[in-house]
């Protein structure tokens, strides 16, 4: 296989730059050594077949699962703290809680309101906005555990503009929805990155999806990643080399 | 109506005993809004149970020479912060373990805390085994009987109740949050295990001064009947928690006036009460949901 190593970049173009990094359970590693850097602005997908580390590899991006080994560098503007907008899979949210969408929306807000402050009417006219932007403004009062879910993801994605992320990420969007709503995620997500040139990460199965959103492409397979863009790395000679099978 | 005004009065003979049920009834649904979304029920259960064993433990301190005899059975004065503090040790002690079971991810939660709440009630028992009076407090305790509660219950059950609710007022969000979606507030650098931690102490907190005042039987029946009530209600958090609260207070009030009224132990009546008011609910949303689905069919 042709490995692709990360494409030399200039620190200020750079935000985040991954180092060798190792990520795992209880330090059991489920892909090791991958080394990738993202670059400012970028839309960019994460694929490769299930259990093959990309739900790990971006929980450790975000802070949810330490790392094994190696390291993540983020080189923000202003050096101020990377703040990301994780979108995680819809289902790992519990139906239990009856919250509305407004109230789903405002939780992320919490990172920037410090422990034992109210949420004022700033914030929450900022939550809405980003439910606005989302395309998600009549869904507001809704509960959350009733909608779609191309509503819940509407509501999901606003929830991580809300945090003002310098990069958003997203764990498979649109997995489980019709094709409808799939496409006006697609539309969204195009619009927030082209109109606020907000840095993405999507993990994704859909290859058409993939296709006609991201720019760059992360590939895990056989346990490496891989990285370059779109028209490389979907190219057929690469798809038939890495699903081993020959396309017509 | 003439039993609700005569337990409000302020020199009603047994009015130290209507404002700690009305405190438990206010403020256990409270925290058991967090068991009941976290899908702790079952821990809801077996907390006030493992409270009971460290009372208990308390209880039997006398034989072990470490303190004096009670005189009747019941804790006054320091005796009553041993059992608070037995109560309250028991239940940390039991979180902190299973805490620590679950972060290894070994065997069944469910199972683990069935185990504690069998070992807990039969420790309760052997504790006292050789103590009579120590036995009868503790009966007392678990039949739910309300009645010989003193003035500093009342200051220390009022005392600790405001911690808590000053405590969830303050953190509700960051509770919420770290409880619906941990993997969102780790992502935005929320101090998960800090959170937990100060929920989980509540929530012992809670419990262990409500077992010490109205028994485990009445604890965990405030705890959770409440806020499944209010979860069939309640559209968004705040309508959640307010329903569950105020379901709460109501019922102990109004158990209390048919406890007084038919001479029946106010524990049990309150929570025979709870279940009836669920059961009611129940049925109405079941009818309003078919009332709304054929109004739907018929457009």
């Amino acid at each position: 296989m042709n490995l692709n190593p990360a494409p030399m970049l200039n620190a200020s173009q750079r935000l985040v730059t991954a180092e060798q990094v190792s990520v795992g359970y209880d330090s059991r590693p489920i892909l090791s050594d991958a080394s990738f850097t993202l670059e400012r602005g970028v839309f960019a997908g994460l694929l490769g077949s299930n259990g093959s580390g990309k739900s790990t590899l971006i929980k450790s991006l975000v802070g949810i699962l330490p790392l094994c080994s190696g390291r993540f560098t983020f080189e923000t503007v202003d050096r101020h703290e990377l703040v990301f907008g994780y979108v995680p899979q819809r289902e790992s949210l519990d139906p239990v809680y009856p919250l509305s969408s407004l109230e789903v929306a405002l939780m992320g807000v919490c990172g920037r309101v410090k422990p034992g402050r109210m949420l004022g009417g700033s914030q929450r006219t900022w939550a809405r906005e980003c439910l606005a932007q989302s395309g998600a403004a009549d869904l507001e009062s809704r509960p959350f555990s009733q909608l779609s879910g191309g509503q819940k993801q509407r509501v999901l994605i606003a929830r991580a503009l809300a945090a003002k992320p310098d990069l958003l990420v997203l764990d498979e969007p649109t997995a489980g929805v019709d094709p409808v709503a799939t496409n006006a995620i697609v539309e969204l997500l195009t619009r927030l990155h082209q109109e606020q040139g907000l840095t993405i990460l999507m993990v994704n199965h859909d290859l058409g999806v993939v296709r006609r959103t991201v720019k760059q492409v992360l590939w895990i397979h056989n346990g490496i990643l891989t990285q370059g863009s779109v028209e490389e790395m979907l190219s057929q000679a690469r798809l038939e080399a890495i699903l081993e099978l020959r396309l017509q | 109506m003439n039993t609700l005004l005569e337990i409000l009065n302020p020199s009603f003979v047994l009015r130290n005993s209507v404002l700690v049920t009305l405190l438990v009834g206010l403020f256990c649904p409270w925290i058991g809004v967090f068991l009941v979304l976290r899908r702790l029920v079952f821990l809801g259960v077996a907390l006030p149970q493992i409270s009971s064993a460290g009372i208990a433990f308390a209880f039997s301190l006398p034989l072990l020479g470490v303190m004096g005899h009670s005189h009747d059975g019941h804790f006054e004065g320091d005796e009553r912060l041993l059992a608070l503090l037995g109560g309250l040790g028991f239940t940390l002690v039991a979180l902190l373990f299973l805490a620590l079971m679950e972060r290894r991810g070994r065997g069944l939660l469910e199972g683990r805390i069935g185990t504690f709440y069998a070992l807990a009630g039969a420790s309760s028992f052997l504790l006292l085994a050789k103590n009579p009076m120590g036995e009868r407090g503790l009966l007392d305790l678990l039949r739910g009987e309300i009645i010989a509660v003193s003035d500093i219950d009342v200051m220390v059950t009022t005392g600790v109740f405001a911690i808590v609710g000053v405590m969830l007022g303050l953190f509700w969000k960051e509770f919420l949050f770290v409880s619906f979606d941990r993997d969102m507030a780790m992502s935005l650098k929320k101090n998960v295990m800090l959170w937990d931690c100060l929920m989980f102490l509540l929530i012992g907190l809670t419990i262990s001064v409500s077992v010490l005042s109205v028994g485990p039987m009445v604890t965990f029946g405030f705890l959770l009947i409440p806020p499944l009530i209010g979860h069939q209600f309640g559209r968004n958090m705040r309508q959640f928690a307010c329903i569950a609260s105020a379901v709460g207070g109501a019922s102990a009030l109004v158990g209390f006036c048919i406890a007084y009224r038919l001479d029946l132990p106010v524990g049990p009546t309150d929570v025979a009460l709870m279940g009836c008011v669920y059961g009611i609910s129940t049925l109405a949303q079941k009818v309003l949901h078919a009332v709304r689905k054929s109004r739907t069919l018929l457009r």
